[in-house]
């Protein structure tokens, strides 16, 4: 921006009267206070933002017929453009009348603008799901999907928990109770998180084979930091920190619990015994130095590198990084879950879906549902698999060899015990940042655990108006 | 005057009411677009900040709320304390390093001094995005300055620069300092080629080392340049956004976190509309305020012109 | 002042040297590294093994630096002329026609000279979108104007002051209209000044990214600057083909610079100054 007075007091206009801004700039400033003021008393209607719009529907139609007449559908989304481009290529070339326009945005952007975008008249038809979408349900910017749930029969083709994650559960009101029954998205593919390990590097260390218990855990990274090397990569910088914290919680307390802090139900908090003795894990991990110690300043895409030039004998990562792993490190790379206490607990991990939303304001429902149907389909779920993503259903697709297999079987494991998670960022649309922020102030031992989950629930709190109401 | 003079006068006065009044035609698209593409909304962030908005839904009258909140909130008020720490690195520094340079080379004849000039600018003038993003490289795990502290034996003060908790924020306003200092030495040094040669010689004829002429001579006639380096460097260290975003996004916790970061980060990811533009006015308004002081000590003695 | 000793030129030389060595290796590191091996990691400064313009190209086409730049290019291209015009003719009647109540309104443009993007982002981005000018090259264009007419303002205006008066009563004199005398004579001698601020206006229309970064969330209407902070987040593996596209977001600026250089170092010793 130009700006500059101090060039006035430079050569330039020095003794020029008229232009003298000090007082002057009150004399401006006092209307303009006072045109605020009549502004803000004036009238109610200047609110900013305003109530849902009341004529536009909030269920799609009970017919999902889709009209015979060329149909173009725009889908904003974020995550994986090969694969979408793929899927909707395939989609074309069974409906040739209906074109999808993908339009692509990097993710961390895409979580802020989407309640803007879906709130817009110009929305697109469909929308990736993200963090955010339970209150633009709540709107009513997105359509209720059940309808086309029980035509087109989704519950016998995709799991159950992957549904539920998408069912908008935060809904407030009388509503509420028949949280289950709604859907507003339907996923394509499914996210997991987990621990990537060096085969070849382990051994070294003495290590044969993937942990049963944390504390067989505990003992395999003090045994790797003995041999000289760092135990436990983790990007840091952006969301890997978060994935550790979440991965010790998962295994520390109850999923029911757990979620129910995530869905932002009365009384919930992440302020247990439970919360707190895996949060110190992390504290005394990283005391112990099984971090190096730049992991603060590390991004996931980062550490995942690292990894494999062996910088780390685990890695902290989700699924979509097995296809860059297995490619460059072949079968050198394994995968296990973070282990629970006792050997074969309950699997439970963090992992979230891609899935689409419908908007509200879409002009073709029926397209667009056709489009969410395809998904669920052979073809459209070996697309997923081949593009690093765990398909929705896992008996489409044969389990692929080396680390992509260990990660489908690791995936199997936590839907078979109902064990997935959702992100703990999606407590809140503020809760990320609290969130990286804390785990690298618990990481840097600049914050206490007591003090980190405190925090945590303060932004809960925020959101969802005290736990104790 | 005579009295063909008086009505010859006239018309022409006549003529050029009306043409000042014309003359506003000049002025009119400037102010439009100004108005309402700048002022407007500076205005509507004021009103904004009186309500507590999640950017969507129906927002709720707040009063002061947002402001007690700018001044309590440990991360908010943490910002504005990070942004004052980077006045010392965005302007400090560069105008000390400036004088400094201009008092070796002040009685350097610049023989090629345009092309010194063209080079010490160039930070200036490139993106602060790109000089972002380059400086990250350079701090990285395996970047120069690492290598280098590697390659002179001081290996054990390699670190990942900006996930420091103690580093992070004087890295990313030693980066400031570099796209800062060459303009203020410029600055300085174009003053000081102004002054008065008969100045200089009658210090010198008084027996005054460097140091003294400096001090008397060269440092008072600076202060218009001065009062131009200090606002245009506390400006941007104030206002800085660019830099940070590209960086260290804030972190490593808050520790580098900046007003203009968490305008952006509260307004468009946490929903907090309201909040965001109150620290977006307090901004402005510690920004105003600066610029006004700086402005009033650099014109003290000068009140009669 | 010029009888600077021997010893005094040789430690100011040598002053200058470590200097410009400090300003020159952070661009050379970039331009180091974009000529590594696309995807391989770079570890401080190397020297590449051989030269190739690959990780250009690649930035290019795939990465779509192509696109950022036609974006950025539009958008300089709206705001630099209409901002040299708007303050010329601002600045003129300001300057020179003492217009009733011109020297409040001169006031209000320099009143804003401290307005950061920061305090106009956050509403411009619901009323703009509320009348669809978000994701539009217009939108960007109006508010960037409106950002640097203060400056473009106050700059024309203080100009137009130091012609001296006779030049413009003796146009009058001739019965010359205000527009007359502002074409015939006044632009002749106003060229220094206006290419001053042109290449001014350019660079901040450039560089800015926090503006672009809230108006244009659609991936092929961003400008360069605003899509290279994209690309950090997400390409942070593929250094040299980043790095390449570092380069090429500097290099329209920097030969705008280089060639006129002359108005820059001019305007930028004058105080203005980027965001």
């Amino acid at each position: 921006m130009p700006m500059d007075e101090g060039m006035r007091a430079g050569r330039r206009a020095t003794a020029r009267g008229p232009g003298r801004p000090g007082p002057r700039r009150f004399l401006i400033l006092a209307p303009a206070v006072a045109l605020l003021a009549a502004l803000v008393t004036a009238c109610g209607a200047l609110t900013p933002g305003s109530a849902a719009d009341p004529g536009r529907p909030r269920t799609v139609p009970s017919s999902t017929a889709v009209p015979d007449e060329d149909i173009t559908l725009k889908l904003t989304f974020a995550d994986a453009p090969a694969m979408v481009d793929a899927l909707v290529a395939a989609f074309h070339r069974k409906h040739p009348r209906i074109t999808i326009e993908p339009r692509y945005t990097q993710f961390a952007d895409y979580v802020k603008s989407i309640k803007l975008t879906m709130a817009s008249d110009n929305a697109p038809d469909l929308a990736q799901y993200a963090v955010g979408m339970d209150d633009i349900a709540a709107r009513g910017d997105i359509l209720e999907l059940a309808p086309y749930r029980d035509a087109y029969r989704w519950r016998a083709k995709l799991p159950a928990s992957a549904l539920d994650q998408l069912s908008g559960s935060r809904l407030t009101g009388p509503g509420r109770g028949a949280a289950g029954k709604r859907l507003y998205g339907v996923p394509a593919g499914l996210s997991m998180t987990g621990i990537y390990y060096d085969k070849e590097l382990a051994r070294r260390a003495g290590i044969t084979r993937p942990p049963r218990t944390l504390a067989e855990f505990e003992r395999q990274l003090a045994a790797v930091k003995r041999a000289g090397m760092t135990p436990l990569g983790v990007g840091a910088l952006d969301s890997g920190g978060l994935h550790l914290w979440a991965a010790l919680l998962n295994n520390a307390m109850p999923p029911a619990e757990y979620r129910r802090w995530i869905k932002g139900e009365r009384g919930a908090t992440i302020e247990t015994a439970r919360a707190l003795a895996a949060t110190r894990k992390l504290a005394e991990w990283s005391r112990k130095g099984y971090f190096d110690d730049s992991a603060i300043g590390t991004t996931q895409n980062d550490s995942t590198g690292q990894f494999v030039r062996g910088r780390s004998v685990f890695l902290v990562n989700g699924n979509w990084a097995a296809g860059q792993l297995a490619q460059a490190m072949g079968k050198k790379a394994g995968f296990f879950l973070m282990p629970g206490a006792r050997p074969g607990a309950r699997a439970v991990s963090s992992g979230f879906s891609v899935s689409y939303a419908v908007s509200s304001r879409t002009a073709h429902p029926q397209a667009a549902g056709a489009f969410l149907d395809f998904l669920t389909s052979a073809e459209a779920q070996k697309i997923v698999s081949d593009n690093g993503f765990l398909p929705t259903d896992e008996d489409a697709v044969p389990v692929p060899r080396g680390v992509l297999g260990e990660v489908a079987r690791a995936h199997r494991r936590v839907t078979a015990d109902d064990g997935m998670n959702h992100f703990p960022d999606f407590a809140a649309p503020a809760m990320l940042d609290p969130l990286r922020a804390g785990v690298q102030k618990l990481m840097a031992g600049r914050t206490t655990p007591e003090a980190f989950l405190g925090s945590l629930q303060d932004v809960w709190d925020e959101r969802y108006g005290g736990g104790g109401r | 005057m005579s009295r063909g003079g008086r009505t010859a006068r006239r018309p022409s006065g006549v003529r050029r009411v009306r043409g000042r009044r014309r003359g506003w035609l000049f002025v009119l698209p400037a102010l439009a677009v100004y108005l309402t593409f700048a002022v407007l909304p500076a205005l509507h962030t004021a009103y904004l900040s009186l309500f507590e908005w999640d950017g969507v839904t129906l927002g709720r009258w707040a009063g002061l709320d947002n402001y007690r909140r700018v001044a309590t909130d440990p991360a908010l008020r943490g910002s504005v304390v990070n942004a004052l720490v980077l006045v010392v690195f965005f302007s400090f520094l560069p105008v000390v390093a400036g004088l400094v340079t201009t008092a070796l080379l002040a009685r350097h004849r610049r023989r090629g001094m345009a092309v010194w000039r063209l080079l010490f600018m160039l930070p200036q003038v490139v993106p602060l995005v790109a000089v972002g993003v380059t400086w990250r490289w350079l701090y990285g795990d395996d970047g120069l300055i690492n290598e280098t502290l590697g390659g002179i034996g001081l290996g054990g003060w390699a670190r990942a620069w900006l996930g420091d908790f103690d580093w992070a924020l004087v890295a990313v306003g030693l980066v400031g300092t570099w796209v800062l200092s060459g303009l203020c030495m410029m600055l300085f040094l174009s003053g000081v080629h102004k002054v008065d040669p008969q100045l200089y010689e009658a210090a010198r004829l008084d027996g005054a080392g460097p140091v003294r002429e400096f001090v008397s001579v060269t440092l008072p006639q600076l202060r218009g340049e001065l009062a131009v380096a200090l606002t245009v460097t506390t400006v941007a260290a104030l206002a800085g956004f660019d830099i940070v975003y590209v960086t260290t996004g804030g972190g490593p916790g808050e520790e580098t976190a900046v007003p203009g970061l968490l305008v952006y980060r509260l307004a468009f990811s946490d929903g907090k509309v309201g909040l965001a533009s109150a620290l977006g006015v307090v901004l402005s308004v510690l920004i105003l305020a600066v610029v006004y002081v700086i402005n009033r000590l650099a014109r003290p003695e000068r009140t009669e012109a | 002042m010029s009888t600077a000793s021997p010893a005094e030129r040789r430690s100011g030389y040598a002053l200058l040297t470590v200097l410009a060595l400090a300003v020159v290796v952070p661009f050379l590191n970039v331009f180091l590294a974009s000529m590594q091996p696309s995807g391989e990691p770079v570890v401080g400064m190397a020297w590449p093994e051989h030269w190739s313009l690959d990780n250009y190209r690649q930035a290019w086409t795939v990465a779509g630096f192509s696109e950022l730049m036609r974006s950025s290019l539009v958008i300089a291209a709206g705001v630099v002329p209409a901002t040299l015009l708007l303050s010329g003719l601002a600045g003129y009647a300001l300057g020179t026609l003492r217009l009733p109540g011109g020297d409040g309104v001169a006031a209000l443009f320099v009143a804003g000279l401290t307005i950061p993007v920061e305090l106009i982002v956050v509403p411009l981005h619901f009323d703009l979108r509320s009348v669809g000018l978000t994701d539009s090259y217009l939108g960007v264009i109006l508010v960037e104007i409106a950002l640097f007419l203060p400056f473009g303002v106050f700059w024309m205006r203080t100009h137009f002051r130091t012609v001296p008066p006779s030049l413009v009563e003796a146009a009058r004199m001739d019965g010359a209209s205000a527009w007359t005398v502002l074409v015939r004579v006044l632009l002749p001698l106003a060229r220094p000044s206006l290419t001053t601020l042109g290449v001014l206006v350019f660079m901040w229309s450039w560089n800015q990214f926090l503006l672009v970064l809230v108006l244009i969330q659609d991936a092929a209407k961003r400008t360069a600057p605003a899509g290279l902070g994209f690309f950090v987040g997400q390409n942070n593996t593929d250094v040299p083909m980043l790095a390449a596209g570092t380069i090429v977001v500097m290099l329209p600026i920097t030969i705008v610079y280089l060639v006129f250089q002359r108005s820059f170092v001019a305007g930028l010793l004058q105080g203005a100054f980027k965001g």
